[in-house]
């Protein structure tokens, strides 16, 4: 990991000396263990403040829409495939970007470690897939897979898909993993036992927006939760217009969520929300053989028509 | 339930299927009263707020026919 | 519009005729009727119903049809019993309107054009005269006429297939074509219908979608003639996906188990063996003729007619009978398809205004305008008038109740009923209302805004209302007339509708339709045959139109061909357009010039030309794509490694210079769908097999002891081509047809070229040395991107430019202002060409003549705060109309061009930011509905 670390620095002190770029993003350690903050280096004498392990789960694309200079971004798998996107919808163009590609082995899920420990952390180590945790005399080892982020122990893109420049070779891809376990169980479910497990699921939503805020895609100046002119939702935490919240939030995500976990990482509350999203993920795999945020070149499925597209629902 | 008729609201593209349920009535067809029609310009109009809203008010079924 | 009327005669010339009409008596007055269709509920006798082709009833009082133009009723006098019998007169005493005239009687009408367009259609073959089908006597034998209406949901059957006999769904139905088409023993009509390949595999695929899998359909053909845009891969779809069994043979009888009345059909499969198979049904694919009537009225109008029976035409004038002034489209002038068909329409309309350009707008009116009355800022103040319909709503609905309802609700100033509101003295009652009340928004419930709407809007403007302050709803069509057994549920529907209403009205604001000049110029891409006639056809009609061509030679690929197959001299026909295009005063040409740059939109676009040694910037109107196809090259055959082995322009080459080459031949072989209908390129060339057959003939006639070979998959010598495709058999042609997995084999031994194809016939494999070989190789567009980037303008995965619809807008782009003719369509020959080029032309015309152009008021609209330009507008609206801004104050910020946009409302709901707003359905107007629900 320390060696993704000063590559990350050396990249960016090149890109801020020479002047490719004004600013790198990258991550900086956080104030307590767990939790790495995005850091902003515009000056190369900086970069020394740049770090890489386990706990940079935050999607640096959120900090890209709409920025004039230009930047160098250090990008895990997801974050280079929302980047992809943040360009296809025009909200940055390529000719900003120096990506810095980071290979990524996963993000490890601060609450499935604090839940493990039981006690105050304070300070994490990681080496050779195991995560070291120690505090106020105890210290415990860990094994990283089994406390990865949801997400990451299903994603199948964890290396860069778009970069200027790599920190190390890419990782083996996860080849195995059945992304849409937890839809199917959904989907297998009656209509009344869904309800109910959507039901229990929202049940301790505070409508905070923290999803929405963390989340990459929503950048609309307005958003629709904010809009009076109409109201579509009732800004009250009852029970129909938290439903409505999240289906319209997994709704605009269609076909653009690379299922980067931020929404997830983001819930103060512990909310799995991205068994929305991903329902609409796996439809548009299966129907249209999309997954988003992988090539410039392709219109995402939802604004284009082709003439094969499936048209069973209309029979 | 059972004399329970379901509430159906209908979104309707205005150059066919509203052109559609205007011809069943110029055929006379018969059909039970329980359903309302917002007409649209178009399915493209259609959004899933629509839907939304429509269930929020109490129908018991969403029809986009276009 | 002139209905149920004859033409007597026609006299004078073109510019200046007279036609006479007799108008046969309709017993109904057309502007006093409102197609309530009270008369025919009332009306007690039952006729066969033509239009569902006698296969159920209708009244003596009707309207053939329930979309009919104009809906209005008219008696059957052959059968009504009060003007056969004096009896009855049901329909006088309901009729709400007054509409019933048992005293009416033939009327001449005598009419001064300019010119005439025929387009009297063509009539079904009748198979009754044939005994091997014994279609009068076996009951489930049917035409695919009838076939068409049972498999229509407003048919008969409602959609549902039965069979005749006993009403039982069908297992097993066969479709056997080539009914009354190329056949000369059991009728007259040598020719191809064109048509009946495409509606067979189409009812077959509808039936079997309707009917499930279960379903076996079965297709006996001789070939399949599948050449239109689309058409194979449709072909290709019924084969491997939807599972259409098609046999390849021709049925000769058809015999009835008397018991069951199943039908069994013997015939010979290709390979020889002879099969009985029992069928449900069996529908004939009946062709296309021209009935004896049509051929008296073309005597009587002096227009030639061919051998055929169709109006003759000339390639390069497609559209031009014999008598000048007269024009032809549509069947009458040789089996065809709709859009075949909507192209002849087009051309035939554009010729017959070449004729009449100097008389254009000569008879306009101009209407008083009544000054706006300003509503913005006021409350709204509505207006609701509940219509009765005489007793159409009334007799179900109770309308006083659904009035005082409406008097209830927030807003309402005034609500009433009115026995007719579409009565002009409603409407003028209506508009005085407008006025006294002062009223500022109003809303009808009555019967389909999609009839009535414009109507009730001009009430509007007449009352000095902005018109957009409208709304209607439908409480007859959706309401009286489909719950009449249940009329309490019916008046609430209509209560709930008209709050609907009311309450969206409340949000409804006036909307302004910009106003924007026509450039009156017109601008032709591509200087071949289709975009010479487009040009001449603009400029004929008196507009200033710039051609521009890529190379230094007008006249396209037509100057590699040599003759039509109607025997046209293809060299001295294109030369003498190129001169007429040169002499025409009204057109530029610009030789050795290409696109550079589009900017603008329809009415107004600017371009810049790229010529060999200078630019130039344009102004036009409108643009024309004619940018052609081309012959493409094969890599099979032994093409360009053996001298001998030739395309079939290089063919057409030794033709044109009488080539010394062309005497040594002894024997020669064309293939076919060399690089067409191949995986790689799965469309059908449509050209080749006529010109092959053509080229055949030629060399036949050169030397009759050649032996000339076509290597063929299926002819496809659709049309009246079918007759050449005779005369070459009777030549001595010989067709051999092979397999796609099965391709002929050609090779070079010591010198001597060889084809080895295996004949179908005689089942074994053939050799035949051969001194030239043709291959009829697939016709390819070119590059098409850059031009339909700059006019943004869609292709398709085979390169072609993808026309506005398939049918009904097969000359023209979605996007408003661009035209399409041509190869760059689709491969077509000659007369297609000219035909579409014309169509294209008069397409535009429509635009130019107009001279301004005003928006809709209900388009689309964007708040610059609210977009995140993401771009999905842009990516997603079929007519071009949103971009991201380039100018001040929002740069980058999409923004709608209210001329392009069709307000379908598409980027409204795509828009997740909600930066788009559709006026006339705005979100908060559609929530409003369904928040009064």
């Amino acid at each position: 990991m320390s060696e993704y670390a000063e590559k990350i620095r050396g990249i960016a002190k090149k890109l801020l000396d020479d002047g490719t770029v004004d600013m790198v993003i990258g991550f900086r350690k956080g104030t307590i263990p767990l939790i790495n903050e995005p850091c902003f280096v515009k000056d190369g004498a900086k970069v020394d403040a740049l770090i890489w392990d386990s706990s940079c789960g935050v999607n640096l694309a959120n900090y890209l829409p709409k920025r004039k200079e230009k930047i160098g971004v250090v990008a895990k798998g997801c974050d280079s495939r929302n980047i992809v996107t943040h360009i296809v919808e025009n909200q940055i163009t390529r000719e900003q970007l120096y990506i810095i590609g980071v290979p990524c082995t996963g993000m490890i899920d601060r609450r499935k470690i604090r839940l493990a420990v039981g006690k105050e952390i304070l300070s994490v180590s990681e080496a050779d897939g195991k995560v070291t945790v120690s505090g106020d005399g105890y210290e415990e080892v860990l094994d990283k897979q089994e406390m990865l982020q949801d997400n990451c122990a299903i994603c199948a893109h964890r290396n860069p898909v778009i970069s200027d420049e790599m920190v190390a070779d890419p990782v083996p891809e996860q080849t195995e993993v059945d992304r849409y376990q937890d839809v199917k169980a959904v989907e297998a479910m009656d209509a009344e036992a869904r309800w109910n497990h959507f039901e229990q699921l929202l049940d301790g939503c505070i409508r905070c927006y923290a999803c929405r805020n963390a989340c990459p895609l929503c950048y609309c100046p307005t958003c629709f939760v904010d809009e009076s002119q109409p109201q579509w939702v009732g800004k009250s935490i009852d029970k129909t217009d938290t439903r409505t919240f999240h289906f319209l939030r997994a709704f605009h995500c269609a076909g653009r969520c690379t299922d980067c976990g931020a929404c997830e990482r983001a819930c103060p509350v512990g909310i799995p929300v991205r068994q929305f999203t991903k329902k609409l993920e796996k439809d548009c795999k299966e129907l249209y053989d999309w997954e988003a945020g992988m090539s410039l070149d392709v219109r995402p499925p939802l604004d284009t028509y082709r003439a094969e597209d499936p048209d069973e629902f209309i029979k | 339930m059972a004399d329970w008729e379901p509430k159906i609201v209908a979104f309707l593209c205005n150059w066919c299927s509203y052109g559609a349920a205007d011809l069943a009535g110029v055929s006379r067809m018969q059909y039970p009263a329980n359903i309302r029609v917002v007409r649209i310009p178009c399915t493209g109009r259609m959004s899933p707020k629509f839907a939304l809203a429509a269930f929020r008010k109490g129908a018991d079924a969403v029809w986009v026919s276009g | 519009m002139l209905t149920k009327s004859d033409i007597e005669s026609i006299s004078g010339e073109v510019g200046n005729f007279s036609v006479s009409l007799t108008r046969q008596p309709r017993y109904v007055d057309m502007d006093l009727c409102v197609g309530c269709g009270a008369c025919a509920e009332k009306c007690p006798k039952k006729v066969p119903d033509g239009y569902n082709s006698d296969l159920s009833k209708r009244k003596a009082i009707y309207v053939e049809y329930a979309q009919a133009v104009p809906l209005k009723y008219a008696i059957d006098g052959d059968y009504c019993l009060k003007i056969q019998k004096d009896k009855c007169g049901n329909c006088a005493k309901v009729c709400p309107a007054g509409a019933i005239r048992y005293d009416d009687k033939p009327e001449t009408v005598t009419l001064n054009v300019g010119s005439v367009v025929l387009a009297p259609g063509f009539k079904p073959f009748d198979p009754k005269g044939l005994d091997s089908y014994k279609y009068s006597e076996h009951k489930n034998v049917i035409t695919s006429m009838e076939f068409e209406r049972i498999l229509s949901a407003s048919g008969p059957t409602h959609g549902h297939v039965t069979r005749p006999s006993d009403g039982e769904e069908p297992t097993k139905i066969a479709w056997l074509q080539c009914v009354g088409s190329r056949d000369m023993n059991r009728c007259d009509n040598p020719y191809c219908s064109s048509v009946c390949c495409m509606y067979a595999i189409k009812e077959a695929v509808i039936a079997k979608e309707h009917q499930g899998d279960s379903l076996d359909c079965a297709v006996f053909f001789m070939d399949m003639r599948t050449h239109g845009k689309d058409f194979e891969a449709f072909y290709d779809k019924a084969r491997n996906d939807a599972g259409v069994r098609f046999v390849r043979s021709r049925v000769h009888t058809v015999t009835e188990d008397p018991e069951t009345k199943d039908l069994e059909m013997r015939y010979v499969t290709e390979d020889g063996k002879i099969e009985v198979e029992k069928f449900d049904m069996v529908v004939l694919s009946v062709g296309l003729e021209i009935s004896s009537e049509l051929v008296e009225l073309a005597n009587k109008l002096d227009v030639d007619l061919g051998p055929n029976r169709f109006a003759a035409t000339d390639s390069f004038s497609p559209v031009v009978t014999s008598r000048e002034g007269i024009y032809v489209c549509g069947a009458f002038a040789g089996p065809k398809d709709i859009p075949q068909a909507v192209v002849d329409s087009s051309a035939a309309a554009s010729c017959a205004g070449q004729v009449l350009s100097s008389a254009r707008n000569t008879c306009t009116k101009t209407k008083e305008k009544v000054p706006e009355t300003p509503v913005k800022g006021e409350p709204p103040r509505l207006g609701v008038f509940v219509c009765k319909c005489g007793i159409n709503i009334a007799g179900v609905v109770d309308v006083p109740a659904v009035v005082e309802y409406a008097k209830s609700l927030p807003f309402v100033e005034y609500a009433s009923e009115n026995l007719y509101s579409c009565s002009q003295d409603t409407q003028d009652g209506m508009a005085e209302l407008i006025r006294e009340k002062g009223l500022n928004r109003i809303v009808v419930a009555a019967c389909t805004p999609k009839t009535h709407e414009p109507l009730f809007q001009e009430t509007l403007i007449n009352a000095g209302l902005n018109k957009y302050l409208f709304e209607m709803t439908n409480i007859r069509n959706h309401d009286s007339w489909v719950h009449k057994s249940t009329p309490d549920l019916a008046t609430e529907k209509a209560k709930d509708l008209v709050r609907m209403a009311v309450q969206k009205a409340a949000l409804i604001t006036p909307l302004a339709e910009a106003e924007l000049s026509v450039n009156p110029n017109g601008l032709v891409i591509g200087g071949g045959v289709a975009g010479m006639a487009a040009a001449l056809s603009l400029a004929k009609q008196g507009y200033a139109t710039h051609l521009i061509e890529k190379t230094a030679q007008l006249g396209g690929t037509a100057l590699s061909l040599h003759k039509t197959w109607k025997g046209e001299d293809i060299q001295e026909n294109v030369a003498r357009m190129v001169k007429e295009v040169e002499d025409n005063e009204n057109i530029t040409v610009y030789m050795d010039t290409e696109l550079e740059s589009v900017d603008g939109f329809v009415g107004n676009f600017t371009s810049t030309l790229k010529g060999k040694d200078k630019e130039t910037t344009l102004e036009y109107g409108v643009a024309i794509v004619a940018t052609g196809a081309l012959e493409s090259k094969p890599t099979e055959y032994l093409y360009g490694q053996d001298p001998r082995v030739r395309t079939s322009l290089e063919m057409d080459k030794l033709f044109q210079d009488d080539d010394p080459a062309l005497k040594e031949i002894k024997s020669a072989a064309f293939i076919q769908c060399v690089g067409s209908r191949e995986p790689g390129r799965p469309y059908c060339s449509r050209v080749c097999c006529t010109h092959s057959v053509d080229s055949a003939i030629a060399l036949k006639k050169r030397n009759p002891e050649t032996d000339v070979y076509i290597l063929y998959r299926d002819i496809r010598t659709y049309g009246e081509r079918e007759l050449i495709y005779k005369k070459a058999r009777e030549a001595g042609v010989l067709f051999i047809r092979y397999g796609v997995d099965n391709k002929p084999i050609v090779s070079v031994t010591e010198g001597n070229l060889t084809v080895r194809v295996r004949d179908h016939v005689l089942g074994k494999v053939m050799e035949i040395p051969l001194d030239a070989l043709t291959l009829a190789t697939a016709i390819v567009p070119p590059d098409n991107s850059k031009i339909a980037q700059f006019y943004k303008v869609p292709i398709n995965d085979t390169g072609y430019y993808v026309e506005r619809h398939a049918k009904l807008g097969p000359s023209e782009f979605a996007t408003d202002g661009v035209f399409l003719c041509g190869l760059a369509h689709y491969p077509k020959p000659i007369d297609e060409s000219v035909a579409q080029a014309q169509a294209a032309a008069s397409r535009a015309v429509t635009l130019l003549a107009r001279e301004k152009i005003f928006t809709s008021g209900t388009i689309a609209v964007t708040s610059p705060a609210d977009c995140s330009e993401c771009g999905v507008c842009i990516a997603l609206c079929p007519y071009s109309a949103p971009s991201f801004s380039t100018e001040r104050p929002f740069p980058g910020k999409a923004t709608i061009n209210p001329v392009l946009c069709k307000g379908c409302g598409l980027c409204v709901a795509s828009c997740r930011s909600g930066a788009i707003h559709l006026n006339g359905f705005d979100n908060n107007q559609i929530l409003a509905m369904i928040d009064a629900l």
